[in-house]
């Protein structure tokens, strides 16, 4: 058996797994998209996204230890900045991640649990502060001005209804 | 408590009585800030007397020992005490509270019953919507107020108020004050002082004559500077019309947690840092940029916060020098500016 072979048979499953999952889930991962491809997956990433932004307002009490949320600092994500991201930081001593930085804050500022950031939650955080910056251009390294941020329209979209109340009926 | 090892760097009053820059500067634009001593009105000018006062807002107090914002709050009251001439008073223009508990304001009057001088305070959106306000004003008196001192009319008003969203939503207490946790909370709506404050404002300065001085505080802003955040009075044209036949009109304002600055007929118009954390510039433009305080560290957890000091002169002018904890002003005002 060649080794050329041997190599189609050692990834026949995963291939044959993977193609039963994206059956499973109805949602292909190429164009042309069906109008219910494409609202699965918005539904998929805005429910990320409102995940994040509950997150964002303190929904998940172990990522602070002092009443603290990233939205007392950072309110519609300002000055966070993911778009200038992987850079030099000063408290780390080296290149970062976005991600690196939310764990930073929830570790520090929050005296939090830090995140896996391989998580759903990390993801969601993720979702909600890129979603606010999207149309920012990309600007890898230190930001000078104390916010370069979201527009206010980029703030509201993601949640599926209005809570009914007050002024958001 | 913490110190700060620059806050004496920073002291208002170390600054005004030294020979050093900030002195001559004050100089330059024509103010004395060791003249304590009555002053006769000279060319028909309204007499004052100058003096000074202080500013401390935003302390955001949670509930518990030992929270990192207690120690803050306590070191801006240290910086208003090492003044090396007291103010005549210390304004607190809102959120002593994080979630308008009685605990927090309790303990919020206790750290400031420290400072040397008086205070006055007005009222923030953390501290009101648990209980509409009665916590608040059993600790720190009726929310708008007046008084007139050497010469200026000072004006306190409630600038929180919405419209009742809890009754008909059946919301409990807690619920109410929840929704007002976010600054962009999508529920409560713009807030402003209401049409009661404005009789009252309108009452109090009627026979105000147009040359007296007036300082006004609210919580937030008497321009829109930013509505999504609340950066904003929804009534403010009203108040800027009714408060508009005065020669000099100063707004201090607290809720931004950041320095700004701007002018609006004959209102200027101060925002202050708070002691609690700083809040990042809104995405719009600012009037006045150079009053733009230095982006925070967030490694330091004193940078972008402190207290404020302002020294009134004898024709009416007022010397404005931020106290911040750390080194967190541009050149520009770092010294003090002629508001």
């Amino acid at each position: 058996m060649t080794t050329r072979i041997k190599l189609f048979r050692w990834l026949a499953v995963p291939f044959a797994a993977l193609s039963v999952l994206a059956l499973a889930t109805n949602v292909t991962a190429r164009e042309p998209f069906t109008a219910a491809e494409l609202q699965a997956k918005d539904d998929k990433l805005y429910a990320s996204i409102k995940r994040g932004y509950d997150m964002w307002y303190g929904a998940r009490a172990d990522m602070a230890n002092n009443g603290l949320a990233c939205a007392n600092c950072h309110p519609d994500a300002a000055a966070t900045n993911p778009q200038t991201f992987p850079k030099f930081l000063p408290m780390f001593n080296k290149v970062v991640t976005y991600r690196d930085m939310v764990n930073w804050c929830i570790e520090n500022p929050q005296g939090g649990k830090a995140l896996d950031v391989r998580s759903d939650d990390m993801t969601a955080l993720e979702a909600y502060s890129y979603y606010l910056h999207r149309g920012v251009k990309i600007d890898t390294g230190q930001v000078m001005r104390q916010t370069a941020g979201p527009t206010p329209n980029n703030a509201r979209g993601f949640r599926a209804q209005g809570t009914g109340i007050g002024f958001d009926k | 408590m913490s110190v700060r090892k620059d806050s004496s760097r920073r002291n208002f009053m170390g600054l005004a009585g030294k020979a050093g820059l900030s002195t001559f500067m004050a100089q330059a634009v024509g103010v004395n800030l060791g003249l304590v001593d009555v002053v006769a009105a000279q060319g028909g000018k309204r007499a004052v007397t100058p003096f000074r006062f202080a500013m401390i807002s935003d302390p955001h107090l949670y509930s518990g020992n030992d929270h990192v914002f207690d120690r803050q709050l306590e070191d801006a009251v240290k910086q208003v005490n090492d003044m090396k001439t007291q103010p005549d008073f210390v304004l607190i223009t809102g959120d002593v509270s994080h979630h308008g508990e009685l605990d927090q304001i309790a303990k919020g009057k206790r750290i400031l019953s420290k400072l040397k001088a008086p205070i006055r305070s007005i009222p923030g959106e953390h501290d009101w919507y648990l209980d509409m306000g009665a916590g608040w004003r059993a600790a720190f008196g009726n929310e708008t107020w007046s008084f007139d001192h050497k010469g200026v009319h000072f004006i306190g008003m409630n600038s929180i108020l919405v419209p009742d969203f809890w009754t008909e939503a059946k919301l409990t207490p807690a619920q109410r004050r929840d929704w007002f946790m976010p600054l962009n909370s999508p529920v409560p709506g713009l807030w402003g002082v209401h049409d009661k404050q404005l009789e009252w404002l309108a009452k109090d300065v009627a026979n105000l004559s147009a040359d007296v001085p007036v300082v006004v505080f609210t919580h937030s802003p008497l321009w829109d500077y930013y509505p999504r955040w609340n950066f904003q009075v929804s009534d403010s044209k009203q108040v800027r019309d009714i408060l508009g036949k005065f020669v000099n009109v100063m707004g201090f304002h607290g809720h931004v947690h950041h320095t700004v600055y701007n002018k609006v007929g004959n209102l200027t118009s101060i925002g202050t840092m708070s002691t609690s954390w700083p809040w990042p510039y809104p995405p719009i433009d600012l009037p006045y940029p150079e009053f733009q305080q230095n982006r925070a560290d967030p490694s330091n957890t004193s940078d972008g916060m402190g207290s404020a000091g302002m020294a009134f002169d004898r024709d009416g002018g007022v010397f404005v020098q931020y106290q911040p904890f750390a080194d967190s002003l541009p050149a520009g005002i770092k010294n003090g500016f002629k508001a």
